[in-house]
């Protein structure tokens, strides 16, 4: 069940100077997520994947183009707001995890939520809560260092929903695990899915391709029709 | 003696009389030092007066010789000038024709002056005669306490100096453990990553070394001159000799290299996955 | 999870080169420390050690500090006198500074002799016996040191030899006198050998007997602290003849006389100040430049710059805060030690120290390192601020 536009990417282009030429790694690529879908961007590697979701992400700038998320154009807002609008309305998830190592599962997905100014007593029931959710309150007083990959990518999903964002982005999230713990994100993403979070995944993983809801193929910095 | 050089423009006035005064008897030839000299704005052939007391400063004095004093580390901290009459004219200045507060003794050629000291001391009755040396080291005890001072200092900062060598080593060292890591993947021998990363280390130590040295000749530089302005002196206040840079350098290579060798040591026995962040 | 919290773990995580790190801070902090003691300590303990016994000004003859060189004035007994009739002044005595000689069996050892004023006397404190009376003409105080040379006691009699004759090999002067206590000398240095009678004994033995009204030193005690420089004014006016010292100004000549110990401690103070800045400055670089991709991590999932700045700040105050508190420990047992070096300086008061502990030092150097440490990671938390996200992430990735 999807509803209104969550997010808008119109015409991006982006360019890195390379050795004096440019580098096109995004050359006019437009799309809209409504809230509830789940998205894979598939293509191989260097086809933009990457830097498309850096851009919607607002944690890169295009070098044209404009992306706006509920309602909200990046480009209007100052790298102070920009961040709280990661904080708030986004959830990211990388290919290695990055989590924090000398703290714990619990405080790594408390993390955005101490930022947000949420109550210690609040910050860490909902912390427990969302470990559960992902399977791991068992593991919330261990390390980072101290879990397995598939663990610390559950970890890091958790914290991608600390503050409740709008739209969960993913980049390669089974890419450092074997079949089985990639297995086990999958289904994560699904019952995310499921339980109403939007989703924009990048991926090489056929398996979560096939379980996203809609698929956009790019390449050479061009999505596929 | 009553010739103050605490307040030398006070004293410029009572004591000084510019140009010929009335001719005394029995005006003393006066040798003055610089700085006295410079102070009351006195040249030779001035005239002046002298005396024991504050109250009695009637003797005219002749300036007859304007001398540079020998530095005396002992005392460039003290403010007194002295000038110089020939023993008569003091004695009867001050009042005590007979009486003197020491004698010099020269030896003839081959005679020990601690045998001759001994030799006067045991028929002396109140006096004690001394070796010039003896007094030499006697009055050289103010800086032997400057000097242990000086080395105690040294001693922390070469202490200091070696953990902050040790800390920096190490975290350069930590910085390329990637580096060592990839290498230890594609079979590079442990021998050979400390190898490089000691001699790495032996050139920043030498590089440092020579660069501290030129910083310490320039610092010894700066300070003899500041210090010979500040008092007036000609002597040296640091003296840096070839055994001083020898021994310097040695001991910052050997703590550059020790540094660098146990931060070397501690990267190659670290399991290559560990440095790759995955062990 | 706190910030603090977060920082102490980040620590932990490289332990060695936390403890290297702290390590050298400590020295540097303990350096700081000694040296902030040095170049206070100095005139404090100075003037504490001229205040021993409440007396604010001295008098001495003209152009010499006291006990500085031989020279005595003249006409002692009446410029007390003035001064005794002076309502601003408590109390005011006479000191005589001589060397003379003790009989020690066969043979004669060299003292030095205080011809003190019992009633107004500012240079000793008892330790056993009584002290002298006014008139007690038959009397005599010695130090430990003089007790042990001459083998006496407090009840024993010493005899006291002023001047001798070379020429016909005899005492000038000597007197038998009883020993009425053994004192501490207030401005001795270590093992002196002092001795002290009433000022009219001993002028008779400086003087080889002759009517003698001198005095090396007068000392005067104020009634009211505040009027010291207003009463040491009037003294210069009424006393044209004579130094008129008050406890300022004679340790603004003592540390005029070691001025070097000032400028050394204010020299070696700034390098420790420097060392320390150095060592945290590279220690938060080098650890954010390793940590560049959790700071793009951060940043990317809605972390401020400020929160990351802090986070260097915390950082870096911990290792100062650490490093300070030890180096506070090490720096109170270094400057021990060197006190030990610098007061076996000749002549220096068996009383005077040249590091002094005080809280003002301690506070004094805490702030000043608690301060340069904070600031010295300015730049490592600029550094941090200025990763670009997306560029470290790729690199990270890769």
């Amino acid at each position: 069940m999807t509803g209104p536009i969550v997010l808008t990417g119109r015409n991006l282009r982006k360019d890195y100077p390379l050795n004096g030429a440019a580098v096109h790694a995004l050359r006019g690529v437009s799309l809209a997520v409504r809230s509830g879908e789940y998205v894979a961007i598939a293509g191989p590697s260097g086809s933009g994947k990457s830097t498309l979701l850096q851009l919607i992400g607002g944690i890169d700038v295009p070098t044209a183009g404009e992306v706006e998320i509920l309602g909200t154009r990046l480009d209007s807002l100052s790298d102070r707001e920009l961040t709280r609008l990661r904080l708030t309305r986004l959830g990211f998830i990388f290919q290695r995890f990055h989590l924090l190592p000398v703290l714990t599962a619990r405080e790594n997905v408390e993390l955005p939520m101490a930022e947000a100014g949420v109550p210690v007593k609040e910050r860490r029931a909902r912390a427990l809560e969302l470990l559960a959710y992902v399977g791991l309150e068992h593991r919330a007083g261990h390390r980072a260092t101290q879990l397995s990959g598939g663990e610390m990518q559950r970890v890091a999903i958790a914290r991608a929903l600390a503050n409740r964002p709008a739209l969960l982005l993913a980049d390669e999230p089974t890419g450092e695990l074997d079949a089985a713990t990639g297995g086990e994100i999958l289904e994560l993403f699904r019952r995310l899915n499921e339980d109403g979070t939007t989703l924009v995944v990048i991926t090489h993983d056929e398996r979560l391709a096939a379980q996203a809801g809609r698929v956009i193929h790019m390449i050479d910095g061009r999505i596929c029709e | 003696m009553g010739i103050h050089a605490w307040r030398p423009r006070v004293f410029a006035a009572v004591l000084l009389i510019i140009g010929a005064g009335p001719a005394r008897a029995q005006v003393a030839e006066v040798a003055v030092e610089r700085r006295l000299a410079e102070e009351l704005g006195l040249s030779i052939g001035d005239t002046f007066r002298i005396g024991p007391a504050v109250d009695s400063i009637t003797k005219l004095g002749l300036v007859t010789a304007i001398y540079e004093p020998r530095p005396d580390p002992a005392e460039i901290a003290k403010r007194e000038r002295h000038v110089r009459l020939h023993l008569p004219d003091l004695a009867a200045l001050l009042g005590a024709p007979d009486r003197v507060d020491r004698y010099g003794v020269g030896l003839r050629p081959g005679v020990s002056p601690d045998t001759a000291a001994a030799a006067l001391n045991r028929s002396a009755f109140g006096y004690r005669a001394y070796s010039s040396r003896a007094i030499a080291s006697e009055s050289s005890q103010t800086l032997l306490v400057v000097s242990r001072f000086h080395r105690a200092i040294a001693v922390i900062t070469i202490v200091a100096s070696a953990v902050f060598l040790l800390c920096i080593m190490l975290l350069k060292v930590e910085e390329r453990r990637m580096d060592a890591a990839v290498m230890r993947f594609v079979g590079v021998r442990r021998r050979t990553i400390f190898g490089a990363l000691l001699l790495e280390a032996a050139l920043i130590a030498a590089f440092g070394s020579v660069a501290g040295s030129g910083l310490a000749y320039l610092a010894g530089a700066a300070t003899n001159a500041y210090y010979r302005r500040f008092f007036d002196t000609g002597l040296t206040f640091s003296l840096i000799t070839p055994t001083i840079v020898l021994f310097s350098v040695g001991l910052s290579l050997a703590l550059g290299i020790v540094a660098g060798a146990v931060a070397a040591w501690r990267l190659v026995h670290t399991r290559p996955l560990v440095l790759w962040g995955r062990g | 999870m706190s910030g603090l919290n977060w920082a102490v773990q980040n620590l932990i995580r490289q332990r060695l080169r936390t403890l290297l790190a702290v390590s050298g801070i400590a020295i540097s902090a303990a350096m700081l420390l000694d040296m902030v003691m040095l170049s206070g300590g100095i005139e404090k303990s100075f003037a504490e050690l001229l205040l021993a016994k409440g007396y604010q000004i001295r008098l001495t003859p003209k152009g010499t500090l006291p006990f500085d060189t031989e020279a005595t004035l003249d006409r002692a007994g009446s410029v007390v006198g003035r001064l005794r009739r002076d309502t601003a002044i408590e109390s005011a005595g006479a000191v005589l500074g001589t060397s003379l000689y003790g009989r020690s069996r066969d043979s004669l050892v060299t003292l030095v002799g205080y011809g003190i004023q019992p009633e107004a006397q500012g240079i000793y404190q008892m330790q056993r016996g009584r002290d002298l009376t006014p008139d007690d003409t038959l009397g005599v105080l010695l130090s430990p040191a003089v007790a042990g040379l001459l083998g006496a006691g407090v009840g024993d009699t010493v005899s006291l030899v002023g001047r001798l004759d070379p020429q016909v090999a005899a005492a000038g002067v000597s007197r038998r006198l009883v020993v009425r206590g053994i004192v501490r000398w207030v401005y001795d240095y270590r093992g002196q050998p002092s001795v002290g009678t009433i000022l009219p004994v001993m002028q008779a033995l400086a003087s080889g007997g002759r009517p003698d009204d001198t005095a090396s030193l007068l000392l005067v005690k104020v009634r009211n602290d505040a009027a010291v420089p207003a009463v040491a004014d009037r003294l210069r006016k009424e006393f044209p003849r004579l130094e008129v010292y008050s406890v300022a100004d004679l340790v603004r000549f003592f540390k005029q006389r070691l001025v070097y110990f000032r400028q050394l401690s204010y020299i070696l103070a700034t390098m420790s100040l420097i060392v320390t800045v150095l060592l945290i400055t590279t220690l938060l670089t080098i650890t954010v430049n390793e940590r560049l991709g959790e700071i793009a991590t951060l940043r990317a999932i809605g972390i401020a710059r400020s929160t990351v700045v802090r986070q260097v700040f915390i950082e870096g105050t911990v290792l100062t805060v650490v490093g300070a508190a030890l180096g506070i420990v090490l720096g109170l047992a270094t400057a021990r030690y060197l006190d030990s070096i610098l007061t076996s300086f000749p002549g220096l008061p068996a009383a005077f120290s040249f590091f002094v502990p005080r809280q003002e030092s301690l506070v004094t150097a805490g702030l000043v390192l608690m301060v340069t440490g904070s600031l010295a990671g300015l730049y490592p938390a600029w550094l941090a601020t200025r990763a670009p996200i997306a560029a470290t992430l790729r690199s990270e990735a890769t």
